[in-house]
């Protein structure tokens, strides 16, 4: 149980760190990767027992707190994110790769859109959102070919 | 395995978390509540981040930095070491206290002349064998002769800062010297009076060369000790510099006798030579 908890709380800490470094490089090109809420949403569609609503408020808490974020910012969208991916955890298995990666695409297009309407409003751009959602759905294509030719990595249990 | 999916009270739950979330998020942005919990948390990340910098990065990066400026001193001190020793070569054509010529005022006449400054180049040691050096016949060593452009430097002669040491007998990237105590060497010497010559040959022996002459042609009037020359006669070598002194003197017949002179310049004084093309 502990040490579950100690690497998962490393792991949100060296994605967040990872999401920090590559922000300032992806942003020149009008695009957002929120590389630890898919870190999130990944780690809650593999899970293999239903996240409860307190673990993912804590966890959105606890990374509002190291990415100096307001508070509840993470922790409103990590429930949300959590209550979406239980409601429809069977439902995924009806869906293709593609499908579920443009699921993710999306919600994490989503993602950007209100933390741009509660962070900064003034400067919500509807081309950096779509340039976004375009990006992030590539890259989760490219993180299920990955698993597809890795099996080890994606079979791996957090 | 089939996961749960929420159940009307879970989604209650889930409501009610979204909800808290909502009004902390409303509360953060329009009080500072939560301003005293953000700074704390920065500050120890800082400060722990300054510790672990110091317990794991500063370390390794003093230690790269001591290994770095080491390596530089050590290689400034070679280069010192080298420039000193061009001064030293340089001094023994150049300086009029110099004892490499007998005739200083004939060093200073070739300076003007610039016979000798002209075909002066720098020459480092790449190969030499000291064992084979102290014991056997074939005393040689491997040079390669500095800021050369396409130049033969065979037959030039070699000198380090005590004098004479061979001539090349090789070109190539590496230049082959046959040292003045190769059996096969052979360089034309003289007594300080000038009024004997002799061809002196390798003795295969560190530092000593010999001359075997006719007492019947040559007045015998050698002391132990004496200071003999190099003649100039071969062609390769300059006249007046000066190679050793005697050590000893051998009658081998009633017709020859064997002279030893130890030499003055060794190659293993120094990894720095000097090459002079006459």
């Amino acid at each position: 149980m502990i040490p579950s908890f100690i690497k998962k709380t490393f792991l949100i800490i060296l994605v967040s760190y990872l999401d920090y470094k590559i922000s300032y490089g992806l942003s020149k090109i009008y695009v957002i990767l929120p590389l630890t809420f898919l870190a999130y949403t990944f780690f809650l569609y593999k899970s293999d027992y239903s996240v409860g609503p307190l673990e993912s408020f804590i966890t959105g808490l606890f990374v509002d707190l190291i990415t100096n974020s307001y508070f509840g910012h993470n922790a409103i969208l990590f429930c949300f994110a959590s209550y979406l991916i239980n409601t429809y955890s069977n439902t995924f298995k009806l869906f293709s790769y593609f499908q579920i990666c443009i699921f993710f695409g999306a919600s994490a297009t989503a993602y950007i859109g209100f933390s741009q309407i509660i962070l900064n409003l003034y400067n919500f751009s509807y081309l950096t959102l779509f340039l976004s959602g375009i990006f992030n759905i590539i890259f989760c294509v490219l993180v299920a070919i990955l698993s597809v030719y890795f099996p080890s990595i994606s079979t791996r249990k957090i | 395995m089939a996961r749960n999916t929420p159940s009307p009270g879970q989604k209650v739950t889930y409501f009610i978390f979204i909800a808290l979330g909502i009004s902390i998020l409303y509360i953060d942005i329009n009080s500072k509540i939560f301003s005293s919990v953000k700074n704390n948390f920065q500050s120890f990340k800082i400060s722990s981040s300054f510790v672990l910098k110091n317990i794991s990065v500063n370390p390794l990066k003093k230690f790269i930095e001591l290994m770095s400026s080491k390596q530089k001193l050590l290689d400034e001190n070679t280069m010192l070491r080298e420039k000193l020793d061009e001064s030293y070569l340089r001094n023994f054509l150049i300086t009029k206290e110099n004892t490499f010529y007998t005739n200083h005022t004939e060093v200073v006449k070739e300076i003007k002349d610039d016979l000798v400054i002209e075909s002066f180049h720098f020459a480092k040691l790449k190969q030499i064998d000291p064992n084979i050096f102290n014991c056997c016949d074939r005393h040689r060593i491997y040079i390669e002769i500095l800021d050369k452009k396409n130049e033969i430097f065979k037959e030039a002669m070699v000198f380090n800062r005590n004098g004479i040491i061979g001539q090349v007998v090789g070109d190539g990237s590496q230049n082959e010297v046959i040292l003045l105590t190769d059996v096969k060497s052979s360089i034309p010497i003289k007594n300080s009076r000038g009024d004997f010559f002799c061809n002196a040959k390798g003795s295969g022996k560190a530092n000593l060369i010999s001359c075997s002459y006719s007492q019947l042609v040559w007045i015998d009037e050698h002391k132990i000790g004496d200071s003999f020359y190099s003649s100039g006669l071969g062609g390769i070598y300059p006249k007046d510099i000066k190679l050793g002194e005697l050590t000893s003197i051998e009658i081998i017949n009633s017709s020859v006798t064997k002279l030893e002179i130890e030499l003055v310049s060794s190659p293993l004084d120094t990894n720095f030579f000097g090459v002079i093309k006459i």
